[in-house]
C-alpha cells in the first residue's frame, strides 16, 4: 500500500496571547498507509489536533516537512470535528452537500441519498441541526466528511461529549462505513478504547510538546463489533497504551485528598 | 401542530388581555381624578382627539415614516459596510471604531444643529440624523456575528481550498444573521426616535413637529394622540423587522 501522507521531523510552535512561544509538537514523523486507520492517542494539550490541522494544510509546520499524495486525482481531506460543527442555517442535505459546493463538483449530489441511507438518517434530509439529537448531528458530520470521496478522513475526537451508549453505536457505525468505503483515516482521541477499536495502528503521544513515544500495530479484524472490547487481545492493547501513558502507576498528586488511603 | 396553534393563540390572548387591563386601569385612574386629565388624558379622550382634530394625520404620519425608513435604510447600509470593514481589517477597526463610538455617545440634540448648518434645514438633514441612531447597533451587532464563527467551519472550508471571500459568503455572512436582526430591531426603534427628535429640532411637518406644536399650545390631548400614533408605528415597524427576520432564518425560529 502506498503512503498518502508522510510527516518528517515536524514541529509546530504558536505564539500565545502573552507573547510566550508555546511548542505544540516536536519532531513528529510518521507515514500513513493507504486504507489504514491511524489513531493518535495522548493526554490533553499534546498537539493531536495540531497534527490534523497540519495534515489538512490549514496550518504550516514551524519546521520539518509534510508530503501529501492522493491515490487518485487531487489530495483532499474529509474533516470531522469534536462538536459536529454543522452549519445551523443549513438542512441536513445542505450540510452534507457543502464540500461539493466548495470543490465545484457539480452533479455529484446524486451520491447524497446513498450516504444519508448509510448513516441511517433517511427522512431527516430537510431537518435543521437544531432539530437533531447529538448522535444524529455526528452522523451528518460523518456524511459531510465522506461525500466528496476524500483522500484521507481526519477525525478530531469525533465522539467527545456523546453518552457512552450512543458513542459505542457511533464508533461501530463509523468503523463499518470507513471499512466499507475502503477509506484512509486519522483519528485523534484521548479515549484509549476508541483508539484501539477504530485503529489499525496507534501512535502514542507524550504530554506537550507532543512527541511519538510508541507505535502499536492493532491486529484485529477490520469490521469490529463492541463485543471485541471484552476480549483479551483487545485489553492487552489498551493495557499497553496505558503503560506508555504512565497511567498504570500511582499518580503523583500535588495534594492528596485527606481521606485517601495511605 | 395543533398544540403550537393553541400555544400561539394563548400567547396572543395574554398580550391582548394585559393591554386591555392596562387601558381600563388608565381610564379609571383619570375618570376618578386620581391623575387630572390635563396632565394625563384618558384613552377615550386621546381617541376622540385623533378623530375630532383637523390635523392631516396621514400627511404627518407619511413624513415621519419617510424619514424613519430612509434613515434606517441609510444607517443599516452604512452599518453593514463598516461592520465588514472592521471585521476584515484590524487596522480599520482601530482607526474607525473610536469615531463610531464618539458619534454614538454624543447627544443627538447636540449633533443636530451641526448637521442642519452643514446640510441645510431639509429632509436630508433629518434622514442623516435618523441614520446616526440606526447605524451603531448594526455595526456592533453585525461585526460580532461576522467574527464570532465556529473556527472549525473555517478550518473545514480552508482544508477544501476555499478563499477568504468564499468563507465570508458561506460561513461568516449566514452566521451573522441572528446578530444582524437583533441589531435591526434596535435600529428601527432608534430610527423612529431619530425621526421624531429631528422633527423636534427643525421641521414643519411630521408627528414630532405635531407633538411640539401641540405641547406649546397646551393641547395635551393632541400631544398624546400624536404620541399614541407614533407608538403604533414603532410597534408595527418593529414587528415588520422581526417578521422578516423570522422568515429569513427558519433554522433560528425552530430553536
Amino acid at each position: 500500500m502506498a503512503d498518502l501522507v508522510s510527516l518528517k521531523d515536524v514541529s509546530k510552535s504558536y505564539t500565545a496571547i502573552t507573547g510566550e512561544v508555546v511548542e505544540a509538537i516536536r519532531g513528529v514523523s510518521f507515514d500513513m498507509h493507504e486504507r489504514e486507520v491511524l489513531t493518535l492517542v495522548g493526554p490533553s494539550g499534546c498537539g493531536k489536533s495540531t497534527i490534523l490541522r497540519l495534515i489538512a494544510g490549514v496550518e504550516k509546520p514551524s519546521s520539518g516537512s509534510i508530503e501529501r499524495r492522493a491515490a487518485e486525482g487531487k489530495f483532499v481531506v474529509g474533516y470531522i470535528f469534536q462538536d459536529s460543527s454543522l452549519m445551523r442555517w443549513r438542512t441536513v442535505y445542505g450540510n452534507i452537500k457543502l464540500p461539493m459546493e466548495i470543490l465545484g463538483k457539480k452533479g455529484a449530489e446524486a451520491k447524497i441519498p446513498e450516504l444519508v441511507k448509510l448513516i441511517n438518517l433517511e427522512g431527516f434530509e430537510k431537518a435543521y441541526p437544531i432539530e437533531l439529537s447529538g448522535g444524529m448531528q455526528r452522523r451528518v458530520a460523518v456524511a459531510r466528511a465522506l461525500v466528496h470521496d476524500p483522500s484521507v478522513l481526519l477525525m478530531d475526537e469525533p465522539f467527545t461529549g456523546v453518552d457512552e451508549i450512543t458513542k459505542e453505536i457511533l464508533q461501530t457505525e463509523l468503523n463499518f462505513v470507513i471499512r466499507s468505503l475502503k477509506m484512509t483515516g486519522v483519528l485523534v482521541t484521548h479515549d484509549i478504547e476508541e483508539a484501539v477499536y477504530l485503529g489499525d495502528r496507534v501512535l502514542v503521544l507524550s504530554a506537550h510538546p507532543g512527541r511519538i513515544v510508541e507505535e502499536i500495530t492493532v491486529d484485529l479484524p477490520e469490521i469490529r463489533e463492541p463485543v471485541i472490547k471484552t476480549e483479551g487481545r483487545f485489553t492487552r492493547y489498551t493495557k499497553e497504551i496505558r503503560e506508555k501513558l504512565n497511567l498504570l502507576h500511582p499518580l503523583r498528586l500535588s495534594r492528596r485528598p485527606t481521606d485517601a488511603p495511605a | 401542530m395543533q398544540n403550537k396553534v393553541v400555544r400561539n393563540l394563548r400567547d396572543q390572548a395574554s398580550v391582548l388581555g394585559s393591554l386591555v387591563v392596562g387601558v381600563v386601569v388608565w381610564q379609571v385612574i383619570v375618570d376618578y381624578g386620581i391623575i387630572p386629565s390635563f396632565l394625563l388624558p384618558a384613552p377615550t379622550e386621546i381617541v376622540a382627539a385623533i378623530f375630532s382634530s383637523r390635523v392631516n394625520w396621514w400627511a404627518n404620519i407619511f413624513a415621519t415614516l419617510r424619514e424613519a425608513i430612509a434613515g434606517f435604510v441609510l444607517g443599516t447600509a452604512l452599518g453593514l459596510l463598516l461592520a465588514v470593514a472592521v471585521t476584515a481589517s484590524g487596522i480599520v477597526r482601530k482607526i474607525v471604531m473610536p469615531y463610531i463610538v464618539a458619534i454614538q455617545v454624543l447627544p443627538m440634540v447636540a449633533i443636530a444643529p451641526i448637521i442642519y448648518i452643514l446640510v441645510g434645514f431639509n429632509d436630508l438633514s433629518r434622514i442623516i440624523l435618523t441614520s446616526l441612531l440606526s447605524f451603531f447597533p448594526v455595526v456592533v451587532g453585525t461585526a460580532t456575528g461576522l467574527a464570532d464563527v465556529d473556527v472549525n467551519l473555517v478550518y473545514l472550508l480552508k482544508s477544501l481550498g476555499a478563499s477568504e471571500s468564499l468563507i465570508f459568503y458561506k460561513v461568516r455572512l449566514p452566521n451573522s444573521l441572528p446578530h444582524l436582526f437583533v441589531s435591526l430591531r434596535i435600529a428601527i426603534t432608534g430610527a423612529t426616535v431619530g425621526a421624531i427628535v429631528a422633527e423636534f429640532v427643525s421641521s414643519n411637518i411630521g408627528l414630532g413637529f405635531l407633538m411640539t406644536t401641540a405641547l406649546t399650545s397646551f393641547n395635551i390631548d393632541l400631544t398624546y394622540a400624536a404620541g399614541f400614533i407614533l407608538t403604533v408605528i414603532g410597534l408595527l415597524l418593529y414587528g415588520l423587522v422581526e417578521g422578516v427576520g423570522r422568515a429569513s432564518m427558519p433554522w433560528f425560529r425552530r430553536r
